[in-house]
Parts: structure tokens; sequence; C-alpha cells
């Protein structure tokens, strides 16, 4: 009998960066280093547990234009070229590397690009959801949604229509490809205001994660802190996110991911090789770009010219060793933890699953053991999904959470600050107007009814929190700002022509293939249904 | 109609030299910079994807300058963490001009911006009834302004309008009400449940954002590039791995 329950979370989003109007966009590079490095290994160590027999229970999300993108026939084709190139530098560098210490890294990177290549194509007929889905149906993963675009919700409550369109389109495309309604939902940075769980709620959503301080400063005080989920007085669960377990990974400072003997980031034969070699591999125009063959460690705390060279055995015998101790911390926090309270206490803790292989090239690995060990070596820990535990357990306190979010300071100063505070009045203004045309012009047929659609469309993709969020970090803010002002932009034209009844239909039909998202999307999702709703 | 013609003319003239310039001071002029044209015939060719070209190209390069207004007469707060808030608003010239027409034509001028940030907690706010208020007296032209109120769990309203010399305040425009997060634990104890107090103190100091976004801006700060996910770890960043060797 398990004393405690550890809730292991992925989220899985990157924005939708399809750019079918140029063959080489870098931003769609996110997309192919993603899935070569983080969703492929995931899925990978998820089969071999599956065919193990190795029980294991994980909550994922796969965001909305994740799903779109894997979806999406123009870039799986596209990625298959990626691939097919990566296999061809691997197979170049297997020559040039013979009887250097970087020799057996270089088959390594040959093997898993082949093996991805596989997985990709064979396994799962270029459509990952497939994976994610037969998980999900053998009883290994909850998946869940997030909000369409990745919108930042507690800034968007000054139109809660808007906040249920995200809502609603999650919720939709999720149900299309999954094959059932999402339980539950990662809300974008974590970031929770009062008010969203009623629009949850109104979608079937049955709960949501906030930051700690969002469940420990609730109102009333939670009884068991962030070690039991509370009920929001909508009656939809709020699950606090467990900070020591967050911290051991997260940390760049104390965190496993910078032991030394892991694989080193920066050095990428995309930047450390000739370029007359490399030019096939990198940009067309030249510009230097990671490859993904790495082959330094960490090494310790010296200039990146004093790296030494990568040992897969070592880094996997140290991964080994992580997940041992990750697995000793729970224990240790559980066993302390319940004899405090009346029930198991639940550990919860997310991740963004980029980091795991991108970021942590052995996080995978690292993840694999983590469940193995869990399923094997121990009867302390217990590995749920929020929804398993709502159902052992139905019965919880009712508070408010605190308004939150993950970012830096706790609430919402990273996606509202001097960098990107320009934004509101535009989307505001935006959302606004779509409203407005919703509940003026129900029933549409046609191309109207084309153009409002294409105007939901344009609003979500400029409400997505990541170009906020670029802008605040300072670096690569022109695309961010750029994919704002033009979704915005879009937007404005199309209501303009809708309101002049002009509507130019060779321009819809560009944007209609251009920022295809959401195929299935109803404009009628922005009409103002509860009475309490109000624009401002 | 001669002159329409001259004007014409020097038009063109003035549009020859905008776009011979730079080619005849450069030599070489950069081919790389033009708009790249739509849908190159390859991908979509032999994906069999159709994709119908746009009647009106939409360049993806050049700057796009979103409306400075809208004009609609709004002030939107927004409460950032337990301590700030923003507000930004828009002022219409109708709205200027009522102002104008009620205290005579000199009063815009006589008069100099204020935000007015009343404290509302608790209270159904009718305009008279704040706990309190307090005054920030700003520049003319400014449209948005972060607010330190310092007080978390607190609601807020704002107007936006004008004051006399004499203090003489008239409103302009109000906001929405919001509430500062709270920065703390809630006094607010169940009935219903007992409160234990150990658990808490075993959770330690609360710490914030120890997260992916934390440790993205981490790693951006380190080494001026931020992760996948968020942007291309490739795009940027070309100048810091001049490091030596090669990999071999």
């Amino acid at each position: 009998m398990s004393k405690g329950y550890l809730c292991f979370v992925l989220h899985a989003h990157l924005p939708y960066v399809r750019h079918p109007e140029h063959e080489d966009f870098l931003e769609e590079k996110w997309l192919y280093e993603a899935i070569t490095e983080t969703y492929i290994p995931l899925i990978q160590v998820f089969d071999r547990l599956l065919s193990d027999n190795v029980n294991f229970r994980l909550t994922i999300t796969l965001s909305p234009p994740l799903i779109s993108m894997l979806t999406d026939p123009l870039l799986q084709e596209r990625y298959v070229r990626h691939l097919a190139k990566l296999i061809e530098l691997a197979e170049k560098e297997e020559g040039r590397t013979y009887g250097s210490p970087f020799h057996e890294t270089a088959l390594m990177y040959k093997a898993r690009f082949q093996q991805a290549m596989y997985v990709f194509c064979d396994q799962y007929g270029r459509n990952l959801i497939n994976a994610f889905k037969k998980f999900q149906d053998c009883g290994r993963l909850e998946v869940i949604t997030c909000a369409s675009t990745h919108g930042y919700l507690p800034l968007m409550m000054i139109h809660p229509e808007a906040v249920n369109a995200q809502i609603k389109a999650a919720v939709d495309l999720h149900t299309r490809h999954l094959g059932r309604p999402p339980h539950g939902i990662w809300l974008p940075e974590c970031a929770y205001a009062p008010g969203v769980d009623d629009i949850l709620k109104r979608n079937g959503l049955k709960f949501f994660f906030t930051d700690t301080h969002g469940i420990l400063y609730a109102s009333h005080r939670p009884r068991f802190g962030i070690l039991a989920p509370i009920y929001c007085p909508s009656g939809v669960a709020a699950f606090g996110r467990d900070m020591e377990s967050s911290k051991q990974v997260w940390s760049s400072q104390e965190g496993y991911p910078g032991d030394y003997e892991y694989r080193e980031f920066y050095r990428d034969i995309g930047y450390d090789l000739d370029l007359e070699y490399i030019k096939p591999y990198i940009h067309p125009d030249g510009i230097r770009i990671h490859t993904g063959l790495k082959y330094y460690k960490i090494t310790g705390k010296v200039d990146l010219s004093q790296k030494e060279p990568y040992n897969q055995w070592r880094a996997e015998e140290k991964a080994a060793q992580h997940a041992g101790n990750f697995m000793f911390n729970r224990q240790h926090q559980i066993l302390h933890l319940s004899s405090m309270m009346d029930r198991p206490p639940i550990i919860v803790a997310p991740y963004d699953a980029e980091l795991f292989g991108h970021w942590w090239f052995e996080g995978p690995t690292w993840l694999e053991y983590l469940i193995r060990k869990i399923a094997c070596d121990q009867d302390i820990i217990e590995m749920v999904t929020p929804s398993d535990y709502l159902q052992r357990f139905s019965c919880n306190q009712v508070a408010v959470p605190c308004s939150s979010s993950w970012g830096n300071k706790g609430y919402h100063e990273v996606w509202l600050s001097g960098a990107n505070d320009w934004i509101y009045r535009h989307l505001h203004m935006a959302s606004g107007l779509m409203i407005a045309l919703a509940n003026s012009r129900r029933g549409a047929r046609g191309v109207l009814r084309r153009a409002l659609n294409q105007a939901a469309r344009e609003l979500m993709l400029a409400q997505s929190s990541d170009w906020a969020f670029i802008m605040s970090t300072g670096t690569m803010v022109e695309y961010a700002v750029r994919r704002t002002k033009t979704h915005i932009n879009n937007f404005l034209g199309l209501h303009d022509q809708i309101q002049g009844n002009r509507i130019d239909e060779g321009w819809l039909k560009d944007l209609e293939c251009r920022n295809n998202i959401f195929p299935e999307i109803e404009y009628s999702w922005y009409q103002t249904s509860a009475p309490e709703a109000k624009a401002v | 109609m001669y002159v329409f013609f001259l004007i014409i003319l020097l038009i063109l003239a003035a549009a020859a030299g905008i776009f011979l310039w730079p080619a005849r001071r450069s030599g070489t002029p950069k081919f790389k910079a033009l708009p790249r044209p739509f849908f190159e015939t390859e991908s979509a060719g032999e994906l069999g994807i159709s994709v119908p070209v746009s009647t009106r190209s939409a360049p993806i390069t050049p700057e796009i300058q979103l409306p400075r207004s809208y004009g609609v007469d709004r002030l939107v707060l927004m409460a950032r963490d337990p301590h700030w808030l923003y507000a930004y608003w828009e002022i219409t010239a109708t709205k200027q001009e009522d102002f104008t027409a009620g205290f005579g034509p000199e009063a815009w001028i006589s008069t100099h911006p204020v935000l007015r940030v009343y404290d509302v907690t608790g209270v159904d706010f009718n305009g008279k009834n704040a706990n309190k208020y307090f005054d920030f007296h700003i520049d003319e032209h400014i449209d948005n302004w972060h607010i330190e109120v310092g007080e978390p769990d607190r609601s807020f309203c704002v107007d936006v309008g004008r004051m006399f010399p004499d203090g003489r305040f008239v409103t302009l425009l109000r906001s929405n009400i919001v509430t500062t997060p709270r920065g703390s634990l809630s006094d607010r104890l169940d009935e219903e449940w007992m409160w234990i107090e150990g658990l808490y103190r075993s959770i330690g100091r609360v710490q914030y954002g120890t997260s992916s976004p934390l440790i993205i801006e981490e790693l951006a700060l380190r080494k001026g590039e931020i992760p996948l996910g968020i942007t291309s770890p490739g795009h940027w960043n070309p100048q810091a791995n001049e490091a030596n060797g090669d990999g071999s």
C-alpha cells in the first residue's frame, strides 16, 4: 500500500510556427528539433515501458498549437526532409570522427536519427499524436489540453468570452484528435485568476494546476496546503505545484541537468565546424544554427573551448543515479508528510516537456529510470494522474486559489511589463470587436462565415503568451512583435471588410491557407452567453 | 493641369531616387533583402497541397503599423501582482470636446491630466464612497501607466480626468474594478476544517518561479539565448560559439 502519490506532469507546447510562405523558416526548426530531441525520445521511452509491461501513470499536456502542427501534412513532409538531412550529416560525421574520441557519440547520433525516422514514419505514420493516443488508450497517459493558442488567461479576463473561446477551441481540437474530451487543462504559464475556473467548468474541464502559492495563498486557507487539491467554488479542482521536486530538476544551479557528465548544449557542430563542410545543414543563407550534433559534456565551470568529450554511458549512469536520488527524496518527503495528514499526500511535479531531451539531453533516460524504479523498487510512492486522485478522493476542501503564475516573481509581471504592455490595448480591442461580430452576425453562411472564422483564428494567434514572453526576455523580440502585429492587423483587416460588406475573397483564402490552425473553429464561440460577461 | 503633371513627375523622380540611391552607393544591391516570392513551387507542387495565390500580395517583411487609437473611449485596468496595477486608456476627441463644451474653451489647457486610484475594497463603488484614493499627476499624451499600490488583496478602480488649478477634479473615464492578488497566506480559516500548522512549517519559505520561464530567463542571461519552445535555439547567438575546437 503506497503512502503517497506522485503526479508527474509534462507540458508539451510550442507556439504555432508554420510558415508555408518560406521553405526554410528558422522558427519552424523549433518544431523539428523538439520532435527529434523530445517528443520521439519520450515516445520511445513509453513504448519500451509498455513492451516491458512496466506500470506507470503520467499526465501530459498536448497544447492545441502543437497538435495542429504535428498533424499538419506540410510540416510532416518538411520534418521528414529535415530528418533525412540530419541522417546524411550523421553519416558524414561517422567518417569524419573516425579514430577520435567523438566517434562513438557520432554513431549514437546516427542511430538515434535513424530510429527517429522509423518511429516517425513507419511506426506512427508521420502523426505522433497517434502515439500519445495509443498510450492514453492503454491507460498509461492522461492527456490533457491547454488554452487554444496558449493565451495568457488572467490578462484576457476583461473579456470572459475571449477566454471561453480559447477553452472551447482547445477542447474541440483535443477531442477530435484524441478521441475523447480532456478531463483537465494546463493553464498557459500556470496562470490563474479567479473566474477562469467558471469558464473551465462550462467546458467540462474538471481540474487545472497552479503554482505553489496559487494554492498556499488560497482563501480560505487550505488545510493540506499543496498536498491535496482544493475545489474552487465552481467545483473545478486545483492542484498546486510542489516546489522541492521542481527545484531538483529546474534549478540551473542545483538541478540535475547541470551535472558535468551531461551533454553540453552550447557546443554544436552547426557553430563549431568549417562553414564549407556544415553549409548544407544550416540555414541556406549561411546562418549558423544548432544541428543537434553535440560532442561535449558540461565538464564543469569552464570556458566553452575547454569542454571535454561526451561519454553517453557515463551520462546514462548519472541519469540512473539522479533518478534514484529523485525517488529517494520523494519517498522521504511523502513519509514525512503522510504522518501529518489523514490521507496520502499528492506531490505535483510539472515540467515543460521540451526540457527533457532538448535542453536536458538525458532527461528522457532519467524519466525512464525513474518510472522503472518507482514501479519495481519500492512501494511508498504511487504514480497517479489528477483524474485518478479525484476518483479516489472526491471530497476536497473548497477555497479560491490566488491569482498567480509560474513566471518570475510568481504573478503576471513577465507578461505585463514595460516590454510588452503595449499589446494589450490591441488584443483587448480585437477581442471586443470579435465578440461584437459574433453577437451581431449569428448564423452567418458562405464567405461571411469564413471571414468571421478566420478573424477568430487571427485573434487567437495574436493572443499566444509566447509572444509576450519573448518580448520580455529581450532576445528574438522582432519575430514575436511581428507575429503579434501581423495577426492583429489581419484581424482588423477582416473586421473592416466584414463591417463594410466587402470581403476580399482572395486575401481571405490566402490567410486561411497560411494561418490554418483550427479548421473546425466556430466564430460563435465568441458569443456572449452568460449575463455577467461584459465587454469593456 | 500642368501643376498636376509636375507633381507626378516630382514624385516619380523622388521614388526613382529612393530606389536607386542604395544601389548607387553600395554597388552591389543586396537582393537578399527583397521580399521572397510566396510558396516556392517546389514545396507546393511536391506535396499536392493546393496553395492559392493571393490576389493581394501581403509581404511579410514591411513593418506593420497598428492603429495608435481606435476612436473608442476606454480605460482598462489590470492587476499585475500584489503591489502593482497597469492601466491604459484612450480619450477621443469627442470626449475632449464634451469637456470643453462643459467647462469652457480654455478648460483643457488650464487643467492637467490626473490618474485617480480609488481603493474600493468591499464597497459598491459609486464614485464617492471609496475607502480612500490617491492621485498621480501625469503628463499630457501619456496613455498608460504602471501604478504602484503596494496593497495585496485589495480592490481598485481608476479614473482618468482633468484637474483645475484649484484642485477640482473632473472624471473623463472610469475603469473596471480589479483586485490585487494575495501575497501571503490567507487569514480566513475555514470553520469546518482544522488548521495544521506543522504542514505549512515543513513547506518552508515560498519561493517563486523555479519553473521553466525562470530557467529560460536564467539561461538567456547566461548565454544571450533562449531555449526551445520560446525561441529558436539556433537562430540567435552566432558569436557565442566562436570557441575553438571543431568536434574532432
